[in-house]
Formats: structure tokens, C-alpha cells, sequence
């Protein structure tokens, strides 16, 4: 065999004394290569944002179907039972329970300086903190302090206190008044004394909150005790819905990453609201909580996770347990509405799914996050099978062209044989030239579909209004790709340029040098 | 001149075409060429005189017969080791010219050091060469910019590259004036003179077996004539 540097200089001195015929062959190559590279990394994009943030597919869950008889729910119940049952799985890494607030609740707080008012109850929910084990910041919050902290410190609430304060202010100045009105009382049966200018009213007290560490801690109308407030989080998809939509529509600042918006607003203190336990915005809701059983609790937002409810607010299960516990009953808060369950392999799905169908008369629940992960399969693959039959004609193409250049060449492959190149040399040669093709053409195309990329995100980010989840970037150029885009040329050109070469290399050198 | 036989050829057949078409061009030759010797082949168009040249020089394949050349057997030789052969040890120079138009005087040179496993000093070489045939000046002209003379000086050089033991002529002044013609062949019998190398000349021009040492006349693809005054043992 010839030596390699030897080839490398004539294969590049046979491209390159042609540069017509070297730019018709890359030309489809070219395009063939920008097209899989521009595909596929706009698929990877897409389908990172739809399964990242929209729809995340980490986990699947686990639900009761739902029955109903004469408009009762008779659905099976999931209990810590079933929870065991489904732990004790082969295939199951984890099973976490999750469960709705099943009462009426409302919520209200300051938000940059507005009133807000939203409905809580169908919209919280509970989760095991385990489950956000894999945040530390979130984790270290993300408590049932109540359950966590149970000697708590006495306090007054400043509602309580302002009304005792307004209850002994009036008795002071009932005092004042009968004191006045008393026999004997100086002036009394005088004439009346000259009236003095009344006196101007007293500044209005501000209550401030009197727990320690106030911008966590609240003073509980209840029991009387400063509690950790309510830890919630929301998910990524409620903070796009707030972005795109509400923010504008309520003239509201758009939040970008909510931990450096916590930290602008004045840290943890300023994202607390309270909670309508029992209370509720929606008229007519059949769900009567008698007022006297109504109390407040407080809450604080904590932080974004795909982990919690997509549209509500999601705490640790066992405030939601001990509120339905207390507002609805017992069976309330022993029934899950759905369990979590992690899988030890994602290919373990369609045993577990059949599973749980035949011995449990359970379901997955439908998961939008499959659907759209099997569509952008669906369309990832069509554009990859069209990208492969745009570099599959380049290749026949090449070869065509490569078939006319040996016959074209065939004097100066004899000449080449005469000066003592074998035939695996002249092989080499040819296919060389094909995989030269190839290179080439994978890297110009990897270039235009990066070009194409990013001039797709420019246009986004120029001229397409906000929407939710509006991605930074519609691509992911994994270096997977990219190396697959070359070697995925080079193969199809070196296929291309395959049986050329064999019939240059078995081209006799005295029939190709008597070619005139 | 020594006595040992750098061409050894006996009853070479070859035959073109197949069934009825089939065509010999080679009836058994048999033939000897001595290390040092320059022989003249000659014959009219179609006596297989260039068909012999391209089985010495392994650019052909005989049908039959025993084919050795500078002591490789080519009925055992693979075609690897024949190419190995005509790089290292045969030079060829053809009517034609055969020089690559894409490459410079002295790429198509030093051609054959891109075959050859640890080349060394292949641009002095080259330069060499071309200083040999008298175009020191050339060496980065491309082949279109040189007359017919100047083109086969250039194949000549390129041929005179690895220092071959033999050098096989196909017509090598066919395409050229007489007066360039002549320089050619003075430049062979000069090389063949001083530097002991063994030239086969396929030539149907008197003035070439002038210079001969043994002029070969073919006919029919058989050897019909030999003039050797000096080996008369030769077989004819």
C-alpha cells in the first residue's frame, strides 16, 4: 500500500484540479448533511422543551380510573395499601403519594403592590418532600414544619392584637366619658366650660408580625403560635402561562429566573400569602364549610419544579393530609389521588402499565408528555429518513460522477499502474477522492444548518411575540450529531465512490493506457 | 555486458477477444535480453510488438509461456509484487507521452516515490532527473506548457527517476520531429553506454535499430528476425 501522506497529497491534488465537477458532487451532500444536522438538532430542541419543560416525563403516575354511580364517585381508592403494594415491585425504584385538597380554599396576598386573589381548592395539592430530594434549595424548605417543629412559641397575632388594643382604647375612653358624666365631677352643675379644639386622632398603629424570624415565621390566628409558613411551589408551566399571558395582560413584570426575582423583591418575606382554609372565590360552589370552622394559614412561594401540579400550588403532603383531615373527615386524607412512581427502566412502562391493570384495576394516567414524545419520534424520524434519502441520491450521484471519471481517467490510472501503483493504491486513490467529497460536504453542511439554526433563533428572538415557553433556542447541536453528520457523509460518499473504484482497479494499465 | 538474462521469455502466447473473435497476438515467443543490452523491436502495426513490450514491463498478462524478468517470475508473481517490480526496477516511456496535464514537471517526475514505501529525497531527485534530460528550468511548468520534445524528455526523466534496471520504450520518438527524434535516441544510447542500462525500444524507425546492439524483427506476432552479431546463442 502507498504511504498515507502520499495519498493524502494526491487525493487532494485530484480534487482539487476540478473544482466544477468537486462542487456539483458536494453540492447535494451539502444539503443533505445540513438538512440531518438541521432536523435533527431542531427535534432535540423541541422535544427538550416540550418533555423538559412543558410535559417532563420523569416519573409516571399512577391513577384510579374514574366511576362513578348515580353521581357518586365510586372509583377505587389508593391508599398507603396500594402504595406498598406498588414499592414492593421489581421494576419499581419509587412510589410517592399524591394528594389533592379536596375542600374549598382560597388565597390572597400582595403582589407588586396589587391586591391578588386566586382559588386554591382543586388547585393545591401534596407531595411527599422526599420527592424533591434531588434540589437541596428546594429540599431544605420544602418541609411539613408543623409536623417538623411542634413547640412552638406563644404569640399574639396583630389582628387579635389590634382588636384588644381597639377593645381597651374604647373601654379607656368609655372610662373617660362615664368619669366625666360622674356627680361631683369638676364642672358638674357649672356652667359649661369653654370647649377646647379636639384633640387630632391618634397615628394609626402599624401591627407588626411578632414572631421571631418574621419572613418565614407567622403568628397563627388558631392556636395562637408562630408557624413556619406553608412552604409552596409551583411549576415551570405556571410561571409561563403567568409570563406569557397574565404579566402582559395585568401590566405585571415578567419573572426570568424566579430565585433571582425572590432575592430583588426582598427575599423569602415578600412571596408569602394567605390561605382561605374553607373559604372559597367561586359563587355558588356546593361545598359549605361552615364559616365558624374557617381559618387562615399563611403560605410563601419557595420555588419552581416540574415536580409540583402544572396549574395550582403544590406543599408538602402533610398539610394537605391533616386539612382534609380536619374539613372533610378521615377517609379524606388516607386517599391519594395519585401516586408517583419512578421506574428502575423506562423499558419496565408496558409490563408495569399491564401490571397494574391486571392485578390492581389501576392506570397510568394519560400522559400528553408520551403522546408528544411519540409525535416528535414520529416527525424526527420522517426528517431524518428525508435527510438520508437527500444524501442517499447524493451518493448515487457521486457515484455516477465517479463512474465517468474513471472512464475519463483511465490513461492516467494506467499511467499510475506503470509507475508502480497496485491496485489497492488506485482503490484508495478513488475512494479517497469520494471521502474527501464527503468530509467536505459534512462540514459546509454542518455549517449551514448551524447558520440556519441560529439565524431561526435570531428571527425568534427579533420578531415572534413572547409565548409560553418561547425557547432561547429551537436547536440542541448535541456533538453526536455533528459527528454523525460527518461520518454519515463521508460513509455514503465512500459507498458512492465504492464501485468506481473497484472498476478502476481492476482496469488492466495496458488496455487504459492504449485509451487515446 | 554481462551474461545474465534480464528478459527471459519462452513460447509467451496471447490471444485478444474470445470464441470466434479471438485474435492471437503473440505465437510463442521466446526470447533473451542480456543485462546492459539495447535492443530494437520492430515490426509493422499489429505484429504484437507493443504487446510484448506491456508483458515484459507486467502491464499485460501472457495467456501461456514463462514470462521472468529481472529474475521474478511472473506465473508466480502476484500483482502487488509486479508493481512493487516496475517501481523499483522498470522504467517505462511510452509514444504518448503519458504525463499527468494536473501536475507540474516534476510531480509527474517523481510520480513513482508516491508508491514507494520510504522515499527519500524525492524533490532532489526529481530535479535530478530532469536536470539529466536537460530541463533543470521546467521543474514547476505544467506538461501543456511544453513542446512534444520537451513532454517526452519529462517521461524520459520520469522513467530515469528510480534508477531503473530496465527501461522499456513504447514508439518513443513516434510523436516527435526528427531532429528531436534523434536527440532521444542519442539520449538512450548514451544511458545504455554509460550507465549499463538495459533498453527495449519498440520502434518501427530505421535510425533507432541503428543504435541497437540487436534489432528483433516480429511479424505476426512471432519473432521473424534477429541481427545480433554478438550473441549468437541468443534464441531467435
Amino acid at each position: 500500500m502507498m504511504p498515507l501522506g502520499s495519498l493524502v497529497r494526491m487525493v487532494f491534488a485530484n480534487t482539487l484540479r476540478s473544482p466544477r465537477h468537486f462542487a456539483l458532487s458536494v453540492f447535494g451532500i451539502v444539503m443533505g448533511i445540513a438538512s440531518f444536522v438541521f432536523f435533527l438538532s431542531l427535534s432535540l430542541g423541541v422535544r427538550d422543551v416540550i418533555l423538559g419543560k412543558i410535559f417532563p416525563i420523569q416519573q409516571v403516575q399512577v391513577v384510579a380510573p374514574r366511576m362513578s354511580m348515580f353521581g357518586k364517585d365510586m372509583s377505587k381508592k389508593l391508599d398507603d395499601k396500594i402504595v406498598e403494594t406498588i414499592r414492593k415491585q421489581s421494576s419499581v425504584a419509587e412510589a410517592l403519594p399524591r394528594m389533592h385538597l379536596v375542600f374549598p380554599a382560597s388565597g390572597s396576598g400582595n403582589f407588586e403592590g396589587q391586591e391578588v386573589k386566586f382559588e386554591v381548592g382543586g388547585f393545591g395539592d401534596g407531595i411527599d418532600p422526599t420527592f424533591l430530594a434531588d434540589d437541596p434549595k428546594l429540599a431544605e424548605l420544602f418541609k411539613d414544619w408543623d409536623k417538623e417543629e411542634p413547640n412552638r412559641t406563644a404569640c399574639v397575632p396583630p389582628r387579635i392584637q389590634a382588636q384588644l388594643d381597639a377593645q381597651q382604647e374604647l373601654q379607656q375612653m368609655l372610662q373617660q366619658a362615664q368619669q366625666a358624666a360622674a356627680p361631683g365631677a369638676p364642672g358638674q352643675g357649672a356652667a359649661p366650660a369653654p370647649q377646647s379644639p379636639p384633640a387630632p386622632p391618634a397615628p394609626r398603629k402599624k401591627y407588626k408580625n411578632p414572631c421571631p424570624h418574621p419572613e418565614r415565621y407567622y403568628c397563627d390566628e388558631t392556636d395562637r403560635t408562630c408557624h413556619h409558613r406553608v412552604p409552596v411551589i409551583v411549576s415551570p408551566t405556571l410561571l409561563e402561562l403567568y409570563n406569557g399571558q397574565f404579566a402582559s395582560s395585568h401590566g405585571l413584570p415578567v419573572i426570568g429566573e424566579l430565585e433571582q426575582f425572590i432575592v430583588q423583591r426582598g427575599g423569602l418575606g415578600r412571596m408569602r400569602f394567605e390561605i382561605g382554609l374553607g373559604d372559597t372565590m367561586v359563587a355558588g360552589s356546593n361545598t359549605e364549610i361552615a364559616p365558624s370552622k374557617r381559618r387562615n394559614v399563611e403560605g410563601m412561594l419557595i420555588g419552581i419544579s416540574p415536580k409540583a401540579m402544572p396549574i395550582g400550588m403544590t406543599m408538602p403532603i402533610g398539610y394537605i393530609e391533616r386539612w382534609n383531615r380536619e374539613f372533610v373527615g378521615g377517609d379524606a386524607a388516607s386517599t391519594y389521588s395519585s401516586i408517583i412512581v419512578t421506574l428502575r427502566d423506562k423499558d419496565e412502562l408496558a409490563p408495569f402499565s399491564q401490571w397494574l391493570q391486571d392485578d390492581l384495576d389501576l392506570r397510568l394516567e394519560d400522559s400528553l408528555g408520551e403522546r408528544f414524545a411519540t409525535a416528535i419520534f414520529i416527525v424526527t424520524t420522517l426528517f431524518v429518513l428525508i435527510s438520508f434519502v437527500i444524501v442517499g441520491i447524493s451518493a448515487i450521484n457521486i457515484a455516477h460522477n465517479f463512474f465517468m471519471q474513471v472512464s475519463e481517467r483511465r490513461r492516467e490510472i494506467g499511467v499510475l499502474r506503470a509507475v508502480g501503483a497496485g491496485r489497492l493504491d488506485v482503490r484508495l486513490i478513488i475512494l479517497g477522492e469520494a471521502a474527501l467529497i464527503g468530509l467536505f460536504g459534512g462540514v459546509v453542511g454542518i455549517l449551514l444548518a448551524r447558520g440556519a439554526g441560529a439565524f431561526v433563533d435570531w428571527a425568534s428572538v427579533h420578531y415572534l411575540p413572547r409565548f409560553p415557553f418561547k425557547p432561547d433556542t429551537y436547536f440542541v447541536f448535541h456533538p453526536w450529531i455533528l459527528l454523525g453528520g460527518l461520518l454519515f457523509s463521508t460513509v455514503f460518499c465512500v459507498l458512492g465512490g465504492f464501485l468506481p473504484a473497484r472498476k478502476a482497479s481492476l482496469l488492466e494499465p495496458a488496455q487504459a493506457l492504449a485509451q487515446n | 555486458m554481462t551474461s545474465d538474462p534480464v528478459i527471459r521469455l519462452r513460447d509467451v502466447s496471447k490471444s485478444y477477444g474470445t470464441g470466434a473473435a479471438r485474435t492471437p497476438v503473440l505465437r510463442g515467443v521466446s526470447l533473451d535480453v542480456l543485462s546492459g543490452e539495447l535492443v530494437a523491436l520492430i515490426g509493422q502495426s499489429g505484429s504484437g510488438k507493443s504487446t510484448l513490450l506491456n508483458i515484459i514491463g507486467g502491464l499485460d498478462q501472457a495467456d501461456e509461456g514463462e514470462v521472468e524478468v529481472l529474475r521474478k517470475d511472473y506465473r508466480r508473481a502476484g500483482e502487488r509484487e509486479k508493481a512493487r517490480l516496475r517501481n523499483s526496477s522498470i522504467g517505462f516511456v511510452f509514444q504518448a507521452f503519458n504525463l499527468l496535464d494536473h501536475l507540474t514537471c516534476l510531480g509527474n517526475v517523481t510520480l513513482p516515490a508516491a508508491f514507494a514505501p520510504g522515499a527519500r529525497d524525492v524533490e532532489k531527485r526529481g530535479r535530478e532527473a530532469l536536470r539529466r534530460v536537460g530541463l533543470a528550468d521546467y521543474a514547476h511548468r505544467k506538461p501543456s506548457e511544453l513542446s512534444g520534445g520537451q513532454k517526452q524528455r519529462v517521461a524520459i526523466a520520469r522513467a530515469l527517476f528510480g534508477q531503473p534496471k530496465l527501461l522499456l520504450c513504447d514508439e518513443p520518438t513516434g510523436n516527435l520531429d526528427s531532429e528531436t527524434g534523434r536527440e532521444v535516441i542519442e539520449f538512450f544510447r548514451e544511458l545504455n553506454e554509460k550507465e549499463k542500462v538495459t533498453l527495449l525500444i519498440v520502434t518501427h524507425e530505421r535510425r533507432v535499430s541503428s543504435v541497437a546492439r540487436r534489432v528483433i524483427a516480429m511479424r505476426d506476432g512471432a519473432i521473424a528476425e534477429t541481427s545480433d552479431e554478438d550473441h549468437p546463442e541468443i534464441p531467435r
